[in-house]
């Protein structure tokens, strides 16, 4: 079949012949899965590693150096996150508030943006901004220290880069992501009570009334379950692509671009799974 | 084992290394006895590097075998090899400091890493490293505060600092000037005999080759063409290793090789 197809210039760009498109589509799941099988045992190693020293009764890594990537990826993101959210609760506050007033039901968006909030757009907003954030931070600076030999010196040193370079790393952003989707819900909630005192007449403390009463605590522990996830997806992302980098400084570039759009779009599929998951088995 | 010979520090036997179709060594075979001063000379891209680099196990052969005094290095568990690199010290060709630490963090790294010693052991510790390379000024700069000359010296502490029984040079005069050159040659020299250690260097620069090696072995083709003392080695009559020595571009090194066409 692939011998009736001349090769022409029209042809050349678009395969037509099935098998190889068929071909092409199974090499493409192919390298999904390896990439994917690549990061699940960057993962277990890197927990082998850890954990390995700690059998031997030393401390995993330095404290120090926790405490400096956690500064940087939570209280650096703080700015950042509870800013954005605040406008978003914002935006959402007014907008189904002016939907909900047409019923005269406009009491609910105090609860809507809550829950909304606390369980779903917390988590993930925080997740993408800090994939963007500190995920393509850490990818950038794991790649330079790839590209210029440093992770071998380490390597060489009898040092594992695992244990040294990308368990604070990951410890730290799974950590703070709780913390930091807090603070994007609170903001969120924030914004909502100024348009709800401004635009709908609803007192501070019947706000309060309202959001505890339809804030309930599985909600709050779904979120924060999900951002404990979101936290080691972009870490273990970041780190296993700055490490996976060669070929320069043009390496680095193009790990950092795939280490964002990588843990993006993890972090949305996570999400969705662990959604379907909870509906169906925790309705 | 035979008491009256000395144990090999390495031992390389008939390695093989390929990478897809491309095939780096093709079955070399080494051996570097303590204390000696290897050189390792060949043209860029010959697989030089790439020894080192499975001498410390962070490559794997293809084929072969390679030994670390009793271990052999191929066949080593994570953990096991993690500990046998503590006894073999590595100095980049661009010296591959931690750019974010300090070069006393630098040099301390191994020891708080790796040991259980306080920070005031570890302090006095390197600063006797410092002082070795004739840098304990440098103590609490950052590298990019350094030149290259000042950089390798402060790799050639960090590989000093466990006390290795074996130091890896790689390329240790690139990208220096014949006087710092020479300065580090006379280093590696100097520091080889006052800490006993073995030591293979990696090189394609002649006067340093032969200034610092106590013997010499010619890379060629992903084969070791001639090993030996350095005199023996000026007079081999091997048309590789005559036409490397020299310089020359006529001879068997360009022939069929896109090098050859540009000189032509």
């Amino acid at each position: 079949m692939a011998e009736a197809i001349p090769e022409t210039e029209e042809n050349r760009s678009f395969e037509t012949n099935p098998v190889v498109v068929v071909q092409g589509v199974g090499q493409m799941g192919r390298s999904f899965l390896a990439e994917v099988g690549g990061m699940f045992w960057f993962i277990v190693n890197t927990i082998a590693e850890t954990t390995d020293n700690m059998r031997r009764g030393r401390a995993p890594f330095r404290a120090s150096s926790f405490f400096r990537h956690s500064a940087r990826a939570g209280v650096g993101s703080v700015p950042l996150v509870a800013m954005v959210s605040f406008f978003l609760g914002l935006t959402m506050a007014l907008l189904t508030g002016y939907q909900l007033e047409r019923f005269g039901t406009e009491r609910l968006v105090p609860g809507l943006v809550a829950i909304a909030f606390t369980r779903e757009l917390g988590p993930l907003l925080t997740g993408i901004m800090l994939a963007a954030r500190i995920g393509a931070s850490f990818t950038a600076e794991l790649g330079t220290m790839q590209v210029s030999e440093e992770v071998e010196a380490i390597e060489a040193m009898g040092i594992s880069p695992l244990r040294f370079l990308v368990a604070p790393r990951m410890l730290a952003l799974v950590a703070l992501m709780p913390c930091l989707s807090i603070i994007s819900s609170l903001a969120a909630i924030f914004a909502t009570s100024l348009i709800s005192v401004a635009y709908f007449n609803i007192a501070f403390v019947y706000f309060n009334d309202l959001v505890l009463s339809s804030l309930l605590i599985r909600d709050i522990v779904t979120g924060i379950a999900k951002s404990f996830l979101f936290g080691l997806l972009i870490g273990a992302v970041a780190c296993y692509r700055g490490l996976s980098v060669s070929g320069g400084a043009a390496g680095v570039g193009i790990a950092t671009t795939s280490s964002v759009v990588t843990a993006i779009t993890a972090v949305i599929a996570f999400d969705t799974v662990f959604n379907v998951v909870y509906v169906v088995f925790f309705p | 084992m035979n008491n009256s010979t000395p144990p090999h520090v390495v031992e390389l036997r008939d390695v093989r290394l390929q990478f897809g179709e491309k095939k780096v060594l093709e079955g070399v075979s080494l051996a570097v006895e303590p204390q000696e001063r290897l050189v390792v000379m060949g043209q860029s891209g010959s697989g030089k590097s790439t020894i080192l680099r499975l001498v410390l196990g962070i490559l794997q052969p293809t084929a072969g075998s390679i030994f670390f005094q009793q271990y052999e290095i191929t066949r080593l568990k994570r953990r096991k090899l993690q500990q046998v690199r503590t006894q073999i010290g590595m100095v980049y060709q661009y010296s591959a400091l931690l750019s974010s630490r300090s070069v006393r963090d630098n040099i301390a790294l191994p020891l708080e890493e790796l040991t259980t010693k306080t920070r005031a052991e570890i302090d006095r510790i390197v600063d006797e490293k410092l002082e070795m390379v004739g840098m304990l000024a440098t103590k609490h700069q950052m590298p990019s505060e350094l030149s290259g000359g000042m950089k390798k010296r402060i790799s050639f502490a960090r590989a000093l600092v466990m006390d290795p029984e074996l130091i890896l040079f790689d390329e240790p005069s690139a990208g220096l000037d014949p006087v710092i050159s020479s300065v580090i040659d006379e280093l590696i020299i100097s520091l080889s005999e006052q800490s006993k250690v073995t030591s293979i260097i990696v090189t394609h620069e002649m006067d340093s080759a032969f200034r610092v090696g106590t013997k010499m072995a010619m890379l060629y083709r992903g084969s070791i063409i001639e090993v030996g003392e350095p005199e023996k080695f000026k007079q081999s009559k091997n048309p590789v290793v005559a036409q490397f020595l020299s310089g020359s571009t006529e001879g068997p090194i360009l022939e069929g090789t896109n090098d050859a066409i540009a000189t032509k």
